[in-house]
């Protein structure tokens, strides 16, 4: 299956978005739901040393809403940090639109945060001075936003790590302090390029219910690479499939796991089910070449 | 014996042994002291000079830090510029490298001619021998920023200027620091050259005029000073890279 945004006429004034996806197809309830980022036949072809250009994404339709979290999955250099790169301003689209909702008043991280695979901590800053750091880049921090540093850092359990220097700290309290620092403006979007990718899978399972604890708590949406269809069907209420070459939508999986989500929903059938789904969808023409083959 | 205590001992002892070995050595085999002087021959060559050798061991060392310090007021911002402009990379790259390639040993007395025998010359001589290897490990650095770190800037919102002095530079500093190591044994080298081409006083003149009058013991004894200057002055750097900048050292495997 492949989703396709409702509107497909182009639109190449992001500002003046026309009411399009508010009308119902995403399944019920939809009325209430408030776009927040849209990929309207989105694309981005890199130049090569070579000379034939790469397609790295093309056509690229997506319609993500306020509050919401999506997971995009898919083969290995399909795409996925390229839509992310996208969102994030790293990377101008060549083709096609993205809009981001609430208008472009405000910069930096107060707009859309980002959280790497690997934690990117400055290591010449306490962990403290991490967390304030996108605050740094626009302003002098206030007592406000010290005092709103340290509830982030409860947040994410290192209250007593704020003065420690982030070689202290190990790799998973590194990215429990980088997800601190991309809240510390409190952003409209929050972008996660793998920010367990690089854990342990002890560690990685606590980090992924503490996110799901502190979208409860602060509501942002947000966008979430992964490798992991069992992290996606766990955190994600839905979850954007990608092709590989040049990178696509291939489905779009609406989970409908019932919350609160934990631990013991992966051992629910509907979870399994909708697990086996993305697997068959990012398998299924692998399996079939090989069936050829033989 | 405790891992600190070894470090001590073991070279010390090896570097005593060694001094001994020379010593028994150059008096079994009678060595002309002209030729190789024994390590007691030196040390009293070095005595001779008295006070003075304090007044020229400071003189150098005057020399040294000046141009060091120049060479780093200078090479530092050159390494940022040249790193982060294009333009201007391309512009006095070229001209920068081809400076470096001439023999300094060659233009030194040429800079005296044109600039007469004080300070001035001295402190050229040293600043253009050592802000090569601090200018290029600081670009070095500047562009082997983590390109995450990058990222995390722009998406942060920095200007360019922010994202020089938030990432490029602090993230350059182990680079920086290796540049300063250079530099600053390259330094003691400089004043050398430049204290035998124009000086009346310093070490290097020391050991050119020594020379002239067959003191051999005297002008090695410098020649020592000198050595021990570029070691101090080595560990100098290090322990202010240790004490300033010790995230640096710390994030590296095996510290
Ligand atoms: N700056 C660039 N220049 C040229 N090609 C690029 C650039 N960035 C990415 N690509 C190419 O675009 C494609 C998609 O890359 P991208 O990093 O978005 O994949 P991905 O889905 O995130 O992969 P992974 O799961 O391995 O992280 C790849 O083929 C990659 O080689
Ligand atoms: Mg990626």
């Amino acid at each position: 299956m492949i989703h396709a945004t409702p509107a497909r006429e182009a639109h190449s004034k992001p500002e003046t978005r026309p009411d399009f996806g508010m009308q119902g197809r995403e399944g019920a309830g939809t009325a209430r739901r408030e776009p927040i980022i849209e990929l309207a036949h989105a694309g981005v072809t890199f130049a090569t040393a070579k000379g034939d250009p790469l397609v790295a994404v093309e056509d690229m339709n997506l319609t993500i809403y306020r509050e919401e979290i999506v997971s995009l999955v898919g083969p290995s250099g399909c795409g996925k940090s390229t839509v992310l790169r996208m969102l994030a301003g790293l990377q101008q689209p060549t083709s096609g639109d993205i809009w981001i909702g609430g208008g472009k008043t405000q910069r930096g991280f107060s707009e859309v945060a980002l959280v790497f695979q690997r934690p990117t901590l400055l290591p010449w800053l306490s962990v403290m001075d991490n967390v304030l750091y996108p605050v740094k880049v626009l302003q002098r921090p206030t007592k406000a936003h010290r005092s709103r540093a340290m509830e982030l850092l409860e947040l994410v359990g290192l209250q007593d790590m704020a003065d420690r220097m982030p070689h202290e700290l190990s790799g998973g309290m590194q990215q429990r302090a980088s997800i601190a620092r991309s809240l510390i403006l409190d952003p409209k979007i929050l972008l996660m390029d793998e920010p367990f990718g690089a854990l342990d899978a002890l560690t990685r399972e606590d980090l992924q219910l503490d996110l799901l604890d502190i979208h409860a708590e602060t509501r942002k949406t947000i966008l979430l690479v992964t490798h992991s269809i069992n992290e996606a069907v766990l955190l994600s209420d839905r979850v954007a499939v990608m092709s590989a070459r040049p990178g696509r939508m291939q489905d779009l999986v609406e989970i409908d796991v019932p919350k609160p989500r934990g631990a013991e929903s992966g051992a629910r059938p509907d979870f399994l089910a909708l697990s086996q789904r993305i697997r068959d969808d990012i398998f299924g023409p692998r399996l079939s070449r090989k069936g050829r083959r033989a | 014996m405790s891992p600190a205590l070894r470090k001590i001992v073991l070279p010390v002892g090896t570097f005593l042994s060694f001094l001994l070995g020379w010593q028994l050595l150059s008096e079994a085999l009678d060595v002309p002291v002209y030729l190789l002087p024994s390590p007691l021959d030196i040390y009293e060559g070095g005595g001779k000079l008295g006070p003075a050798i304090l007044s020229n061991t400071l003189e150098t060392l005057k020399t040294i830090l000046l141009g060091f310090v120049c060479a780093c007021v200078v090479g530092i911002p050159l390494g940022v510029v040249v790193s982060v402009n294009r333009t201007i990379s391309e512009m006095i790259y070229p001209l920068i490298v081809f400076l470096n390639a001439i023999p300094i040993i060659a233009i030194a007395p040429i800079l005296v001619v044109i600039f007469g025998t004080d300070m001035t010359t001295r402190l050229i001589i040293v600043t253009l021998t050592c802000f090569f290897p601090i200018m290029v490990n600081t670009a070095a650095g500047m562009m082997d920023t983590p390109k995450e770190m990058l990222d995390l800037a722009r998406v942060a919102g920095a200007s360019r200027m922010g994202e020089i002095l938030s990432v490029r530079l602090p993230s350059a500093i182990p680079f920086i620091f290796s540049g300063l190591r250079i530099g600053v044994t390259v330094a003691v080298v400089g004043a050398v050259v430049a204290e035998f081409v124009n000086a009346n006083k310093g070490l290097g003149f020391l050991v050119t005029s020594s020379t002239a009058q067959f003191a051999i013991p005297t002008a090695t004894a410098c020649v020592v000073i000198l050595a021990v200057i570029s070691v101090v002055l080595y560990e100098a750097v290090n322990w202010a890279h240790r004490a300033f900048f010790g995230w640096s050292i710390k994030t590296k495997a095996g510290e």
